[in-house]
């Protein structure tokens, strides 16, 4: 019995750690560039379907920004204009509305520096 | 298990010990390569970072957030030859200006630190404080110590949010966007000086939002400029209360939208309409004022330009109440106006990381546009300059600038003086 509780056990944890490998392997199924600018990211709201994988590309047409989902747990930083982007992969598992938000301080308008994404 | 795994067939002990062995031995196998993709804070693989972002990374509370995190990639990483992140932001701005027939006079303009705290994800703070002119002394007229902006953002949803404290009044383009590599040239545009006092900040309270496609908005109450201040060369600029012994008694009101649908297209408008008699009980001017502005970039070329229109009421009977209380004439217009245009050019290709601007700036601005009955215009006061320039960025935050300023005006006695600028900002 034991056998088998440990065979199942390792068993679930290696379907689960193949299905993480899976999506970081897998095709977005939209790919959304963001330019950060102070103090707004165009576009500032976006729309998803639930269950797309959804990769960002964030660029800055000025100084560096940060680029943070709270509900994601995600906070990455945005090289300045000209020094490159970042990327950022996310599955919408769920319906709702989440703010994303400038997380490096970039002057007078830095704290309305946010958008929105909606999940359908 | 078969409803797990069809597959499943139960094995025989020795088999099954077998495999859980080989199970094992995967897992493990994949539990080294996940632990080799570093954290965010990790030493980062300069060439391809690629991170497991902490929402996946960190247990089981966070394994279920709506919005999944699986990878991050890209430059986001500190890479060696990166600059060092201080735990508070600024701007500095240093100046060398020569009027034609002057020395040339270096000024350490300004030395801005920027604080801001978030209270939670709803309430957070923001700060400049500003030394100008590297000195300051009590009582002799040397620079400024102020708070340029101290207020409390209260985030409710994206359209509707509360702001309160001592707030950039929001017209024009450089009054909240005044970073120096944010602009070209070495000092900021005279209309937006003279018409449009920056830096202008009141104390107020208003909301801000952003409606959706691109658009957003600030409007607020804030206090009421001093027209006791007012004066024929800079206009309302000297009326502003900077937050000291400010009056709101009458509130005034001011909104700007802007849109910013368009990637590296900008578009506002302003207006702002509130009384200035505070120190002038008899005699009460509304001053209002309206501008549009924008800023547009295509490939290697910018554009920006601004117009900004301004009434003083009863601008007549508060000259002759001025010059009754100080003997002087202060000779304030019941209009004034201004605008310019700015296109400007980046010199070298986008591929290499340096940035060389040149510009050219033509402006025109008369703060005695209209007057009102029984005053004449000084023709010296209207006023129009083209100041010419470059601006080399090494890295985006540090801006070396340069710029030539061909001042004319309409008077046959008075004649403006040209002036060069050298100026080195940054903003960290």
């Amino acid at each position: 019995m034991v056998v088998l509780m440990k065979l199942l056990t390792v068993t679930l944890l290696g379907y689960a750690l193949l299905a993480a490998q899976g999506d970081g392997g897998r095709k977005p199924d939209r790919v959304i560039s963001i330019a950060a600018e102070r103090f707004a990211f165009n576009p500032s709201k976006i729309t998803l379907k639930q269950g797309d994988l959804v990769e960002f590309v964030l660029t800055s047409d000025d100084t560096d920004h940060g680029f943070r989902i709270p509900s994601a747990g995600i906070d990455l930083a945005i090289p300045p204009q000209s020094r490159g982007e970042a990327r950022v992969r996310f599955i919408a598992k769920e319906k709702g509305e989440f703010a994303f938000e400038c997380s490096r301080p970039c002057g007078a308008g830095h704290n309305l520096m946010r958008g929105i994404i909606e999940v359908k | 298990m078969k409803l797990l795994d069809p597959s499943f067939t139960p094995p025989a002990g020795q088999i099954l010990a077998q495999r859980v062995q080989e199970l094992e031995a995967k897992l493990d196998a994949l539990l080294a390569s996940r632990g080799a993709a570093s954290p965010l804070a990790a030493t980062p693989d300069s060439t391809a970072p690629t991170s497991t972002p902490p929402s996946q990374a960190s247990g089981p509370a966070a394994a279920s957030p709506p919005l999944q995190a699986v990878s991050i990639t890209g430059d986001f990483q500190t890479a060696p030859d990166t600059e060092t992140r201080l735990p508070v932001t600024g701007y500095m701005d240093f100046h060398v200006n020569k009027d034609s027939g002057d020395a040339f006079r270096p000024d350490f303009h300004r030395f801005v630190l920027l604080f801001g705290h978030s209270f939670s994800s709803r309430i957070k703070f923001w700060s400049e404080l500003e030394v100008e002119h590297a000195l300051v002394e009590g009582g002799e007229e040397s620079g400024e110590i102020a708070i340029e902006q101290a207020y409390l953002d209260f985030l409710i949803t994206p359209k509707f949010n509360l702001r309160a404290g001592m707030l950039l009044t929001p017209v024009g383009i450089v009054n909240e966007r005044h970073e120096p590599p944010s602009f070209n040239g070495v000092e900021r545009p005279f209309v937006e000086s003279v018409i449009i006092p920056t830096t202008w900040r009141e104390l107020g309270l208003g909301l801000t939002g952003d409606l959706g496609r691109g658009f957003r908005y600030r409007t607020y109450l804030t206090s009421a400029l001093d027209a006791s201040r007012f004066n024929a060369e800079s206009g309302i600029a000297e009326g502003k209360s900077s937050g000291f012994d400010a009056n709101m008694r009458n509130p005034a009101t001011v909104a700007r939208l802007e849109f910013a649908g368009v990637r590296r297209l900008t578009l506002g408008a302003s207006l702002y309409s509130g009384l200035a008699g505070s120190q002038t009980p008899t005699v009460n001017p509304r001053v209002t004022i309206a501008n549009v502005d924008g800023r547009y970039s295509f490939r290697r070329f910018d554009v920006r330009a601004l117009y900004a229109h301004t009434w003083i009421s009863r601008a007549g009977e508060l000259n002759r109440l001025m010059r009754q209380q100080t003997g002087v004439n202060p000779n304030v217009a019941s209009r004034m106006r201004g605008y310019y245009v700015e296109p400007a050019v980046h010199l070298l290709p986008r591929r290499l990381r340096h940035d060389l601007i040149a510009f050219s700036r033509y402006e025109r601005y008369n703060t005695q546009q209209k007057m009102p009955d029984g005053f004449l215009p000084l023709a010296q006061f209207n006023r129009s300059s083209w100041v010419t320039g470059l601006t080399y960025k090494p890295v985006p935050d540090v801006a070396v600038k340069f710029d030539y300023v061909f001042n004319q005006n309409q008077s046959a006695v008075l004649r403006a003086l040209n002036g060069i600028n050298l100026g080195i900002g940054w903003w960290f």
